[in-house]
Parts: C-alpha cells; structure tokens; sequence
C-alpha cells in the first residue's frame, strides 16, 4: 500500500473542492441540528412529561442506520445534499438535544429565581440568563456532533455526494489506496481543526467561566 | 422538510420558463415521441443553461460521462458531472426528478428496466421500443456504434469441472453453484430472474457484490463465487483467461450505448455533439478506455479528455 | 406512506421472508456474529486502557484526544483502506467497528476511574491494600456504573454500523440496506433498518437490566 504523490499533486484542487463540500455538509447539519434541538430542549426542560419521550426519540433515531436515513428520504428529496444534511441532522440530535437539556438543568434554581424576582420576563430569562450559563455543557454537545459529523458525511458517497467520501468509493473501484488515504487524512485534519476553532469560539463566548483562572 | 420539493418546484418552474419549446413539450407530451428514434428534428428543450451529466457506479459509466461532457463542452454547453450516483433503478428517478438531466445508457438494459416483456432484439427496433416504453419528458438519442453487453463468467478450471460453455449448461447444475453479480441483478430479466425463466437455472445461492467491480471480480479469483456478472468491456475477462458462457436463447439483448435525455434539456446542440461522439467511439475503444482506468489508474476525466482530443472531437 | 409501512409489515412477517440464507434470521444471526464480537474484542483493548489511565492517571491526555481522533475516523474510509490491503476478508468490517468502539470505552472507564473519591481510595491504601487490590476491590467497582454506560454506548455503534459489512460483500442486516438501495427495494429498507434499530434497542435494554441486576444492592 504505497501513496502515489504524484496523483495527489495533480488533484489538489478536487481535494480543495471535495474538502469543502464536506466541511459545508457537516456544519449545516449541526446548524439545523441546533436550530432544532434548542426549542425542543426548551419544552424537554419545562414539561417533564415530554422529557422521556424526546431524548427517548432521538436515541432511537440514532440506532438507524446512517445509510438507511439516507436511502429512505430519496423519495422526498432525491440526490441532492438536501439528503446528506436532512440525515447528518437526524443523527446531530441525540448528542444537540441530550446535551442542551443538560447544560439548562445546570443552571442553578436560585439563579433563576432571582431573574425572576427582578421582574424577568420568562422568554428574557431564557435568552440573557439560561442559555448562556448552560453555554458550556451546549458546546460541548457542538463540538462531539461536529466531529461526528465530520466523520459520518463520507456515508452519503452511497447516493452520489458524501464529500471527501467520494474518494473512498472511487478508490475502492480502482483497487486504489492513494485517494483513500487522503480522504482518511483529510477527514481527520477536518475534524481537529473544526475542534479547535469550536475551543476557541466557545472560550470567546464564556468569558465568565475563565475568571477563576 | 417540504423544503426540497419546494425548491425543485420552483427550479423546474424556471427551467420551463426558459424556453418556450420545453413549454410546449410539457403540454403536449407527444412532441418527446417523435424524437428519440434518431432523428434530429427541431429541438424540444435548450440546453442554454447548461446541464448536469449523472452516471452509474461503475467504471465505464463514468468514462462515458466524462467523454460526454468533453465533447459538450466543447459545443459551448456548460456541464456539471455528478458521477457515481449509483444504480439505473436510483438514477433514473432522479433523473425524472431534475436532479440530473443526462446519463449514458445501455438500449436493452434501459429497455428491460423500462419494459421487462419487450423482446425487441435489433437495434434499431430497440430505439423504437425505447422512445415508446419512456417516461413522459425523457426522450434517447441516437445509439453509438460501441456496445457493451452484461455476460456471465467463469473460471476456466469451473469451466472444465462442470463442462460449462453456455448459460443453459448453468441448468444441469441447479443447486450446486453461486452466482455473484451486483444487488440489483437478482432482480433484474438480464440476471437472476432471466437465467431462470429462460434457461431454468436455479443457484445455490445469490451473492450480492458489485458491478464489474473489485468484490465480484476478487470472489471469481478467490472462489467464493463459481459465476460472475461481468461486462464485455473489461479487458480483466481475456487477462485472466475467464470462460464468457454463450448465450444461445439471447437473454441478454443488443447494448448499444445510448444517452438518455430529459426532454427539457435536448436540442440540436447537444443532439449534434453526442451523436459526433457516437459514430466515432467503438467497442474496442471504449474497452480500452475503461483498462486505462481500471488497470492504470487514470483518471476518467483524463481518461475522457484525451481521447476526446485524439480523435479530434475537442480541440 | 400507509402503503409503505402496509408492505414493511408484510415484509417483516411473511415466512418466506425469514427463511434461507438471505432470510432474516440468518441475517440476524450475522449481524449478532459481528457487533457482539467486535465490541468484545474492543471492550478487550479499551477496557485494560482505560483501567490503567484512570489508576495511574498518566497518559490522560493522549488517551481523550486518541478517542476523540477515533470519533473522526470515517468509517467508510476505513473499510475501504482495509479492503484494499487485506483483499476479499472479514478484516476490513472487524477492525473499522473495533475502532469505532475503543474510543467510548476507553473514555468512559477513564471517566468512571476518575470519579471514585480520592479520600476512599487512599483509606484503602492506608488499610494496607496493594494496588491491585486498590484497582479491582474498590476502584473498578465504584466505577462500573460509568464503564458499563461506555459499553453500552459502544454496542449501539457498533450494531448501526454494522450494516457496513455488506458494502464489502458480507452479511448481516445491512444486506438488506445495501441491496434495498441498489435495487431501489424502499421496503427492503426500511425492513433492514427498524430491524438494526430493534436489535441495538433490546441489547441496550438487556445491558441496562444487567447492569441493574449487579447494583441491586446499592442506593440509586
């Protein structure tokens, strides 16, 4: 299993644009992976009831097969990369919805309660005093489904997209190893780099929580 | 989640309002039939905005694809090509579907998926059968001189140990032997389902791999399968000495290569361009460009491109 | 949508459908063979590791951003890299799934170790107790509450994915998801999935109910 160099030298703008596509798949995923999770953490935190029965439905989801996801919503949206980010959402819930819970059940009662003895308005509260406490725990839940993410993009190269995993299905028919490789490389480098500009992002967005330090 | 739908409404919406022929074509729905079986009358949709090329998972498709978009380009069509997509039963909703908007085809495979009962055996009959057995708004182009046929191999020593020379031999071993092919062969007339009715040869079992690819060629050397669906454009059949088992019932019909074509986006342009490249390519030519891929590790694009110019079809 | 899920109740009831070697059952039978194997085979590498990290407490931060690197791997990458040096093999689906399970393993028996009060473990030291003694009488136990979570969360992966297998031409309940697609056979797959998702479910539950029934004792 040797590396042709020469062969990554000729494609560095197919690895530039593959890289990309894949990077824009994940963190759409994750986008409308939050833009889902937040509301739905909301009523988990609030209605008890409901709680069991969400986070319950989002771990189901994740026992899917990612293929299978994929496969099933081409009748509703065929080989498009509205599939790839419709699935790659679908499995950013359990880790979104499981963790935005958790970060809002962090936030301490008495906290709450004074925004409210100062006259808060419930939905202020939520926004200037919950979310940002439950910040941490919500970022933490970012970064692993980004990383994830990242990684499960390649299984859309089934159905015609996949990003970088275009490379695994192309050198898999050649009996070629150099595109694999980079594809593998390439996913990783994604992945630790997205990981680290989430650190950063999240150490510029609680400066509250480096006071200590 | 209506958003896709939506989105694809709309996209069509303005695709229709871009020409008006493709307006009338829509409407009409009989203006397709009149094309496809070769002639180059006037266009039926515009090919101004450019086009998206999808192709099959499978080596050839691809170089198919590739040489399509050279000698479009090359016509000043914008083309987009999306290779890989996966198997004519995924990418031929898509194509309905506007997702892709041309696709190199095989005329009896395209035939048998679109009509399983048609026996039409000759070419030009096949072009026939095709532009009546067609959705509404997909329309064939002229068939290219080069073929490329499914066929059933085996190795020369299972050959030998069976005394196996055509598919109706298959029948004498029933039960005994595997046959590995793509997933969706087991369900199409040209595999499981036509070996059985015609010849009556019933396996032992059914191994599903992939389409003249490295697991079904690997399982034929390995042994895990004692018949393989192979292509006739693979030069692997001769190198390895593989038995192509006859076919004298013709199960498996005429494969001419054929592009398949969303009405809205076939016009004289596009028509000239492929039928330039389908009197030039031949069998021969194209198996060759499939080795260079397979074998050598070019690139299909590269592959595409360089015969495109060689034989002067692209400056 | 009534249609698809009349045909899937069929699909997943009829006999035929259960029978042979593409029936269900042996289907299933793979698909057990594989993810129990290679979760075990992980728990076997990730177990030891993790044990060790947490007792000793070195090594710490190479194995967390080991984990999370093994979370980025694409599994289909993998398989492939695997299959191309290894040829036609049972390789390629082991080591992808085994590497898709040390991570949570690893993590989690780390984050068990962690947990257990310092002040207990050093009142074991101080009775007297060797290290080993130290790790299995009062470590390993406080902490198998959080190990047996990572076991857990590693089954579930390894069960979804490895419906991979079928991509290099082997079995399991992922035949049904590659060849539904080929053949573009909807029902087929969904068929594949609810029963992936059945099977990671019940080995989820059957988990948590040992997991139960070993802390009977202990206050929620």
């Amino acid at each position: 299993m040797t590396i042709d160099w020469s062969w990554i030298g000729d494609h560095t703008d197919d690895l530039t644009s593959l890289t990309v596509s894949h990077l824009q798949a994940a963190l759409s995923a994750v986008f409308f992976g939050l833009l889902i999770s937040l509301p739905l953490a909301v009523i988990a935190h609030r209605i008890r009831p409901l709680r069991g029965f969400l986070l319950g439905l989002s771990n189901i989801l994740f026992t899917i097969p990612s293929i299978a996801i994929f496969v099933l919503l081409l009748p509703i949206s065929g080989l498009t990369r509205t599939t790839t980010v419709i699935g790659l959402t679908v499995y950013t819930l359990v880790v979104l919805l499981r963790n935005t819970v958790e970060g809002l059940d962090s936030v301490p009662v008495k906290t709450k309660e004074a925004a409210k003895a100062m006259g808060t308005r419930p939905l202020r509260t939520l926004l200037t005093v919950e979310l940002p406490l439950a910040l941490p725990v919500i970022m933490a839940g970012v970064r692993i489904a980004t990383v994830m993410s990242i990684s499960l993009v390649s299984v859309a190269t089934y159905i015609g997209d996949g990003g970088l995993g275009q490379l695994f299905t192309d050198g898999f028919q050649r009996d070629f190893p150099t595109p694999v490789i980079a594809g593998v490389v390439l996913t990783l480098l994604l992945a630790v780099v997205a990981d680290a500009l989430l650190v950063a992002v999240q150490y510029v967005l609680t400066p509250w929580t480096r006071r200590r330090a | 989640m209506a958003l896709p739908m939506n989105r694809r409404a709309l996209l069509g919406g303005l695709f229709a309002a871009a020409s008006v022929p493709a307006l009338a074509a829509c409407s009409g729905g009989i203006t397709s039939l009149d094309q496809g079986s070769g002639s180059t009358g006037g266009g039926s949709g515009s090919s101004k905005g450019g086009l998206t090329i999808g192709t099959a998972n499978f080596t050839e498709n691809q170089v198919l694809g590739y040489l399509y978009a050279a000698v479009l380009q090359e016509a000043g069509v914008k083309v987009k090509v999306r290779p890989n997509l996966g198997t004519r039963e995924i990418v031929i909703p898509a194509l309905k579907a506007g997702d892709i908007d041309l696709l190199p085809e095989y005329q009896g495979a395209l035939l048998n998926y679109l009509a399983p009962k048609d026996n039409s055996s000759e070419p030009g009959t096949m072009q026939n059968a095709l532009t009546l057995a067609l959705p509404a708004g997909l329309q064939v182009l002229p068939y290219s001189q080069a073929a490329d046929s499914d066929c059933f191999v085996v190795t020369r020593a299972t050959a030998r140990k069976y005394g196996l020379s055509t598919l109706a031999d298959l029948a004498k071993q029933n039960g005994k032997l595997v046959i590995g092919a793509a997933p969706e062969v087991k369900k199409r007339r040209v595999g499981a389902v036509g070996l059985q009715e015609v010849y009556g040869v019933e396996f032992k079992e059914f191994k599903s791999l992939d389409s003249d690819g490295p697991l079904v060629k690997g399982a034929l050397k390995k042994g895990d399968v004692d018949v393989a669906n192979l292509f006739t454009t693979d030069t692997d059949i001769a190198a390895n000495d593989w038995v192509v088992l006859a076919d004298p019932k013709n199960l498996i019909p005429s494969q001419h290569i054929v592009p398949l074509i969303a009405d809205r986006k076939a016009d004289d342009t596009v028509r000239k361009a492929l039928a330039r490249l389908g009197n030039v390519l031949t069998t021969e030519q194209l198996t060759q460009l499939n080795s260079q891929v397979d074998n050598d590790k070019k690139d299909p694009e590269d592959v595409a491109n360089a015969y495109a110019k060689e034989k002067g079809l692209t400056k | 949508m009534y249609e698809l899920f009349k045909n899937l109740g069929a699909w997943l009831t009829s006999g035929h459908q259960w029978s042979g070697y593409d029936g269900i059952a042996h289907r299933l039978a793979e698909h057990l063979q594989y993810s129990l194997l290679a979760t075990l085979i992980a728990a076997a590498i990730g177990l030891p590791l993790g044990l060790l990290i947490g007792h000793t407490g070195r090594g710490a931060f190479v194995a967390i951003n080991l984990a999370s690197f093994g979370r980025a791997l694409p599994t289909v990458g993998l398989v492939v890299l695997v299959f191309l040096a290894s040829g036609l093999s049972m390789w390629p689906v082991y080591i992808a799934l085994v590497a898709l399970a040390v991570p949570s393993i690893v993590t989690n028996t780390y984050a068990g170790m962690t947990a257990v009060d310092p002040d207990v473990k050093d009142a074991a030291r101080g009775q007297g107790m060797r290290w080993h003694q130290v790790l299995f009488q009062v470590e390993l136990p406080l902490a198998l509450p959080l190990i047996m979570t990572g076991l857990r969360l590693a089954l579930i992966q390894v069960v979804a994915t490895a419906t991979i297998a079928a991509y290099v031409s082997f079995g399991g309940l992922g035949r049904y998801v590659f060849d539904g697609l080929a053949q573009r056979d909807l029902v087929q797959v969904m068929g594949g999935a609810v029963l992936v998702a059945a099977v990671a479910v019940v080995l989820d539950l059957t988990l948590s109910g040992i997991q139960r029934f070993l802390f009977r004792h202990r206050p929620a």
